[in-house]
């Protein structure tokens, strides 16, 4: 008899214990999140900010895990390649697409499930205040009279900012020097300094020094002018037909179950429509660009072939 | 300079206890995440900045001034106990602390530290107060040209930090010079040295690079001593610096809290810099510079005092310009921004108040770093009592630990492991370790500014004399440089003399 209850108990708990997975709804257990850059910089602050929302819907605390080095590589393949149950979630940025074509990096998009875009910033030629020119055109009418004197800083070589200001000089036909920092705030610095003639990052890494009177944005990477400085008009509209942007958002290591998978992306995007979210990219200044799995799947593989044409046109791919 | 508003700042800081616990909060986190390996200011205040979402301007700044100030501090006791620094800035304290230490003086030197720390913390925190304006300017006049020069001035220090050999110490700076080429080059993105391997494409990470070199090297060497040697009798009662201690220091207090202040002033160079330059000038104008290097308490305040002057320093382009002097800065800006506070000159004329309250904070914050640090450092120093046998274990442990926790990376573990052998060999044959990190620190700041220099001018030399706080910085490169193989001559004579008169005291 006592051995009997005891046989039924362990049956009970066995069915018990594989039961539970099967029936206990996604997540029970704390999520991480993938940052390949490093902790403090802008892409960092961002997905903290969007985790702390995510938590919420989620039921789970989400902690987020800097893997950094190599220009964004480490953080991309650890996401790649980690176990495809939906606890990992990293976030994607534009290095995805440029470090491919530079041979840097033995995979790409292709190797992600692609959750959502987050945020799209374009790049804004910025020069300083003092400075003889006040249009795109006019900033090409000088580089053309003086040549070999435009020097434009950039985050890192082949980076986003490297690669804009190659493809503005290369669609106004001027001879610019490229010369590249390490991250865009040291290349800000300089030009406040004086000792560069433009920078072209996103309007969030200049926004203090042009509102401090420091420097001025000629025109927009963008096909609308920014919110922030309405003022300021599109390359478009100067004539120079170039939209060009930074991008990031939360992608997948491949093979992640579709219920685990909508879930997520469920959830990440009720983040993103808190107020206490929309509050903070208010003030950081950056511009939500929301878009599904699906479309940011189709997103990247747009902008993939559009990166890796301009960089190869730029000579900054590997042949 | 508003007075009254200054007053204010302090009454809104020191009588709402919010904020004075938010203080001593972020203080003794600060202090625990300084003093253990791998994690750093920079990282304490990052891991706090989301915390700070929502919560008042005030109170949030506070606690993240309270965990830089106490950072950098923290640094020098893992120094000075297990010579490892518990941050990069903490590298040079190693030199005089650690042989202390091992005398058994580890409460005369973490008492020292600590008081050098607020005294540097101090100097720093009232020139930002009152004279940010100066001092501002000269960030911006920093350019690819200035920094290539900054990058030489201090390497010209790698001979005062060389030990008994010249030699040597060159042999140990070059090889950091070529460790630091190891990864992308920093003008043409193209990978160097990383045989494929995706890890190395940053080079050697610098923080397990640091605890390889100094914390396992050491215990690899301990485990040899290990039931040979006899337990360190340590006096570790004592909180505060004895006064003829201070009495020796004060000057070199007083220099270096000048020179960490101005480095930490210029973008892009830190405490580390800043305190190798100190310890050297300390060396350059001591009246007894043989001693350097078995355990001078001067070495300490002069370390300890420069790199806590720097974030006073480091806040003044920040505040004033909206540009951060160091990694923790960069951060901080941040936290400014989420707070809706854009730090630049607007900051100054339309929230006077915030700029005035993170003066009062960081004053503040340099009292409760004495205070803390005071209770603290009797707990500290009881760690060199511990047997050799059970600490081992412990802090190995702590540096793996710390090796990978910096960035999730188990690569960066094995390179701990690897260095530490390295750095175990150079020792056994008396090749310094401190000349690596300043060529580690240093060596991509002159390779890339140089590359950048070059880039703008398009290849002409000129280029680097065209500027004259460059060409100043690289004069003044040559003369430390000249003074030191001087001033080694002058060593290398005293310690025959000293020998020769022991020979003849032992004949005799």
């Amino acid at each position: 008899m006592k051995r009997r209850t005891m046989l039924v108990g362990i049956a009970a708990l066995v069915t018990g214990v594989f039961a539970a997975p099967a029936m206990a709804a996604f997540p029970e257990k704390p999520i991480t999140v993938i940052c390949p850059w490093s902790p403090g910089g802008g892409t960092d602050v961002l997905l903290r900010a969007l985790s702390k929302e995510a938590e919420k819907f989620l039921g789970q605390s989400i902690t987020v895990v800097n893997q950094t080095g190599g220009a964004g590589a480490i953080g991309h393949n650890a996401i790649r390649a980690a176990r495809p149950d939906g606890y990992t979630v990293g976030m994607i940025t534009f290095e995805l697409n440029s470090l491919p074509p530079q041979g840097l990096i033995p995979f790409d998009y292709k190797a992600f499930d692609p959750l959502m875009r987050v945020n799209a910033d374009p790049a804004a030629l910025t020069v300083k205040k003092d400075a003889p020119y006040n249009t795109l055109k006019e900033f090409v009418d000088y580089a053309k009279k003086n040549p070999s004197e435009i020097t434009i800083g950039n985050s890192a070589p082949g980076s986003v900012w490297h690669i804009a200001a190659g493809l503005m000089a290369d669609k106004t036909g001027i001879q610019v020097k490229h010369v590249p920092f390490d991250g865009a705030a040291p290349a800000v610095t300089a030009l406040v300094g004086g000792h560069l003639k433009a920078v072209a990052v996103s309007i969030p890494e200049v926004r203090g020094q042009v509102q401090a009177g420091n420097l001025k944005i000629l025109g927009v990477m963008d096909t609308e002018r920014d919110a922030l400085f309405p003022a300021v008009s599109t390359f478009k509209e100067q004539g120079v037909d170039v939209a060009f942007h930074t991008w990031r958002g939360l992608g997948l290591p491949k093979g992640v179950p579709a219920d685990v998978k909508a879930k997520l992306a469920d959830s990440f995007k009720k983040a993103m429509e808190t107020p206490d979210f929309k509050e903070f990219l208010k003030k950081t200044s950056l511009n939500p660009a929301y878009l599904g799995p699906d479309d940011f799947s189709k997103f990247l593989a747009q902008n993939y072939k559009d990166v890796e044409a301009v960089m190869k046109g730029l000579g900054l791919a590997k042949k | 300079m508003d007075f009254g508003l200054l007053f204010h700042s302090f009454g809104n800081v020191m009588l709402d206890w919010h904020v004075l616990l938010a203080i001593f909060i972020g203080v003794t986190g600060g202090i625990t995440i300084g003093a253990l390996p791998g994690l750093t200011a920079t990282m304490g205040v990052a891991l706090l900045v989301p915390f700070t979402f929502g919560r008042p301007p005030v109170e949030s700044l506070a606690m993240l001034l309270g965990i830089y100030c106490g950072g950098m501090y923290g640094g020098s006791i893992s120094a000075i106990l297990i010579r490892t620094p518990g941050t990069p800035a903490a590298a040079a304290t190693v030199l005089e602390g650690y042989p202390m230490g091992q005398r058994g003086e580890a409460g005369r030197a973490l008492a020292m530290a600590l008081f050098a720390s607020f005294s540097g913390g101090m100097i720093g925190a009232l020139i930002m107060t009152f004279l940010s304006p100066f001092v501002a300017g000269v960030a911006l006049e920093f350019s690819y040209v200035e920094y290539f020069a900054l990058a030489l001035f201090g390497l010209s220090v790698i001979i005062s930090i060389s030990g008994t050999s010249i030699i040597k110490g060159i042999m140990s700076g070059f090889f950091g010079l070529l460790l630091s080429t190891i990864g992308m080059d920093p003008i043409s993105g193209f990978p160097r040295f990383v045989f494929g391997r995706m890890d190395l494409m940053e080079g050697p990470a610098f923080i397990p690079t640091l605890i390889g070199l100094f914390a396992v090297a050491e215990l690899f060497s301990n485990i040899e001593k290990m039931g040979v040697t006899e337990k360190i009798q340590a006096r570790i009662g004592q909180f505060l610096p004895s006064w003829a201690d201070i009495k020796t220091s004060a000057n070199n207090i007083g220099k270096s809290s000048l020179i960490g202040t101005i480095v930490g002033a210029i973008p892009g160079a830190g405490g580390d810099i800043a305190a190798f330059v100190s310890y050297a000038e300390a060396k350059r104008s001591s009246k007894h510079p043989e001693k350097f290097g078995t355990g001078l308490i001067e070495g300490v305040a002069a370390t300890e005092s420069a790199n806590n002057a720097c974030s006073g320093g480091a806040m003044i382009p920040l505040l004033s310009l909206g540009v951060p002097g160091d990694a923790v800065t960069a951060v901080l800006l941040g936290a400014f921004i989420i707070q809706g506070l854009q730090p630049g000159p607007l900051l100054y004329k339309e929230h006077l108040d915030v700029v005035y309250n993170v003066f009062a904070s960081m004053i503040v914050a340099n009292v409760a770093m004495l205070i803390v640090g005071a209770v603290g450092v009797r707990f500290f120093a009881k760690v060199i009592g511990i047997q050799k046998e059970i600490l081992i274990p412990i802090i190995f442990v702590l540096s793996l630990v710390g090796s990978y926790a910096m960035r999730q990376n188990v690569f960066d573990v094995y390179l701990t492991i690897g260095f530490g052998v390295v750095g175990y060999i150079m020792q056994r044959y008396h090749y310094p370790l401190s000349p690596i990190l300043l060529a580690l620190i240093l060596g991509p700041m002159a390779e890339s500014n140089l590359r950048r220099s070059m880039v703008v001018s398009g290849g002409d030399w000129h280029i680097l004399f065209s500027r004259p706080i460059a060409v100043g910085l690289m004069v003044l490169a040559v003369a430390f440089l000249a003074a030191s193989v001087w001033n080694h001559k002058r060593i290398e004579r005293r310690l025959t003399e000293a020998k020769l008169i022991a020979a003849e005291g032992a004949s005799a």
